[in-house]
């Protein structure tokens, strides 16, 4: 499910630091973390060691980091660090994150409001599939869905979970999946684990 | 031509729509072979074509009145299906320029247009009179309308609007007035480049046809506009088939049958211009969307056996993303009996100069 036929659908590559003047901040959803994770972090990150900052977000206590370290509880707290950035962002400057694509957008969607371009954003993706779904009745989003069909938290209506994705919204398009003959819906199964 | 408003008409509930016999003749019919499949079918947007609705700018027809109060309509239980981006202002300038020139100067009867200047801070006068419009207001200064240019022009046109904005070799949906579209949401697609809001379109982008007509359309020269049809289907002649309002128009594809498909499946036609806007660089992207049922389109013979070898031939997919599947069946059921397999002249238009009587 991390290809897809829908070009909407974002691709992920594997991290690399690009060697650049600017500043460097990597930020990791630590619980996706898998063992020797951060030692290939430390090998991608060398070049520009110097000038990196990384936040862990949620990560277990021992998990060790690079350059200059920042520990945050939550995405939300890490999102409002974000946007507080006092320096905000010059053309050099480089965001990498890892994490879920829940995670990922939730952040590259407050560093595109702080100024940052998508060309300046590189992401990988780690741990769950899982994503958050927009829905094209009522507009609401609904997180954490791992299933083909999910129910939407804002109308209650069924959704058909599609590939199409918003970088705007950071979410993916659900739409009621039974409204041509109500309660005709599919059998609900785990897609995305 | 003549312009007969059919100002009582209706795209909902009661589904009043009916196109008379100049209406179907003038049809922007799009099959020119048995066959459909994706192209890149520019070409430029003169003032000639297969029928009279390609033959100026901006088509208007005996809809304008019921359509404008429709869309006024969906506005008002949905703000949000008119978006502009905060940098598009100029571009929306542009567009009530572009507008309000070609229609007042094509239509002399129904619109007029006063300047005292071409550029920003002139004083202008338009004047509307099927709707009973008449608005001075300075070029430029959006203080002086009832609302922002783009949606005030907007509202007293036919067909949705999109405006794409030029950046980084790509264009990027950054404003739009969307109220009758196939099924895409523009809350959804806001701030999209090129590529992601074709993204759920099958087969056409592993044939390149994306790349490729976005390759010619950052080319795209001022004055020099291009056009294409596309189509769909639609069970009444509904306006407002969004993905917003899909719990509401939905269940219709469930109630087509072999009896009442004539009048209920509509085909939809969109002639989608595009247009270079000269302050902004900004591309402004009309959808007119022309209506018919199968029952009229049928009254030209060579339409009703053309759009039954077309439908019988699509491939699945198509049907499937176009949301025909259901009703697909039922609808053939009602046209097989109308095509003699005869052979038909290739192009679009309806080869018949009057209609025969029903």
């Amino acid at each position: 499910m991390m290809q897809s036929q829908i070009v909407s659908r974002p691709r992920y590559r594997e991290l690399a630091a690009e060697d650049t003047a600017g500043a460097h901040l990597l930020i990791v959803e630590g619980d996706t973390l898998a063992p020797g994770q951060m030692a290939a972090l430390a090998a991608a990150f060398a070049p520009v060691a110097d000038r990196l900052q990384t936040w862990l977000v949620s990560a277990p206590a021992t998990a060790l980091a690079l350059g200059k370290v920042r520990k945050l509880q939550t995405v939300d707290e890490a999102a409002a660090a974000l946007d507080a950035l006092q320096e905000g962002f010059g053309i050099a400057d480089r965001l990498y994150l890892q994490g879920t694509e829940p995670f990922m957008w939730s952040l590259a969607t407050v560093a595109g409001r702080a100024g940052l371009s998508a060309s300046q954003i590189r992401m990988q993706h780690a741990g769950s599939l899982k994503r958050r779904v927009w829905c094209t009745h009522c507009h609401q989003t609904t997180e954490n869905v791992t299933t083909n069909i999910a129910t939407c938290a804002g109308c209650g209506r069924e959704l058909l979970v599609r590939d199409h994705f918003s970088r705007r919204l950071g979410a993916f398009m659900g739409v009621m999946v039974d409204a041509e003959v109500p309660g005709e819906v599919p059998q609900r199964e785990e897609v995305f684990p | 031509m003549s312009l007969v408003f059919k100002p009582e008409e209706t795209f909902r509930g009661d589904y009043t729509y009916r196109n008379s016999d100049a209406a179907i003749l003038r049809f922007p019919f799009p099959f020119p072979e048995d066959r459909y499949m994706y192209s890149v079918n520019i070409e430029p947007h003169v003032r000639s074509g297969p029928t009279d609705a390609f033959c100026r700018p901006f088509d208007i027809d005996e809809h304008y009145i019921a359509e404008c109060r429709d869309r006024a309509l969906t506005l008002e239980q949905d703000p949000g299906r008119c978006q502009v981006l905060p940098h598009m202002m100029t571009a929306q300038w542009d567009t009530l320029e572009l507008l309000m020139e070609n229609m007042a100067a094509d239509y002399p009867e129904q619109f007029s247009l006063t300047k005292e200047g071409d550029v920003f801070g002139s004083r202008w006068t338009w004047i509307n009179r099927p709707l009973g419009i008449e608005q001075q207001f300075i070029f430029g200064d959006p203080d002086t309308l009832p609302c922002e240019p783009f949606e005030y022009i907007t509202r007293q046109a036919q067909g949705d609007f999109a405006i794409c904005d030029q950046r980084e070799d790509n264009l990027y949906l950054d404003a739009g007035m969307i109220t009758s579209q196939a099924d895409w949401s523009l809350e959804f697609n806001v701030g999209m480049n090129f590529m992601e809001w074709h993204g759920p379109v099958p087969l056409a982008h592993q044939a390149g046809v994306f790349e490729r007509a976005l390759k010619y359309l950052l080319m795209l020269r001022l004055g020099q506009p291009v056009r294409r049809l596309n189509w769909t289907m639609s069970i009444n002649p509904r306006l407002d088939t969004s993905p917003e309002s899909y719990p509401a128009w939905g269940p219709d594809r469930a109630s087509v049958t072999v009896e009442n498909a004539g009048g209920k499946v509509h085909l939809r036609v969109e002639l989608q211009t595009l247009w270079r806007l000269p302050r902004s660089n900004a591309i402004l992207f009309p959808i007119r969307c022309f209506l018919i049922s199968i029952e009229e389109l049928a009254r030209v013979p060579k339409w009703g056996k053309r759009l039954h070898r077309v439908l019988s031939s699509l491939p699945p997919e198509l049907a499937e993303y176009k949301g025909l599947t259901r009703y697909l069946p039922a609808t053939l059921a009602w046209l097989a009996p109308l095509d003699d397999g005869a052979e038909l002249a290739t192009g679009t238009g309806p080869d018949i100069t009057e209609l025969a009587p029903v």
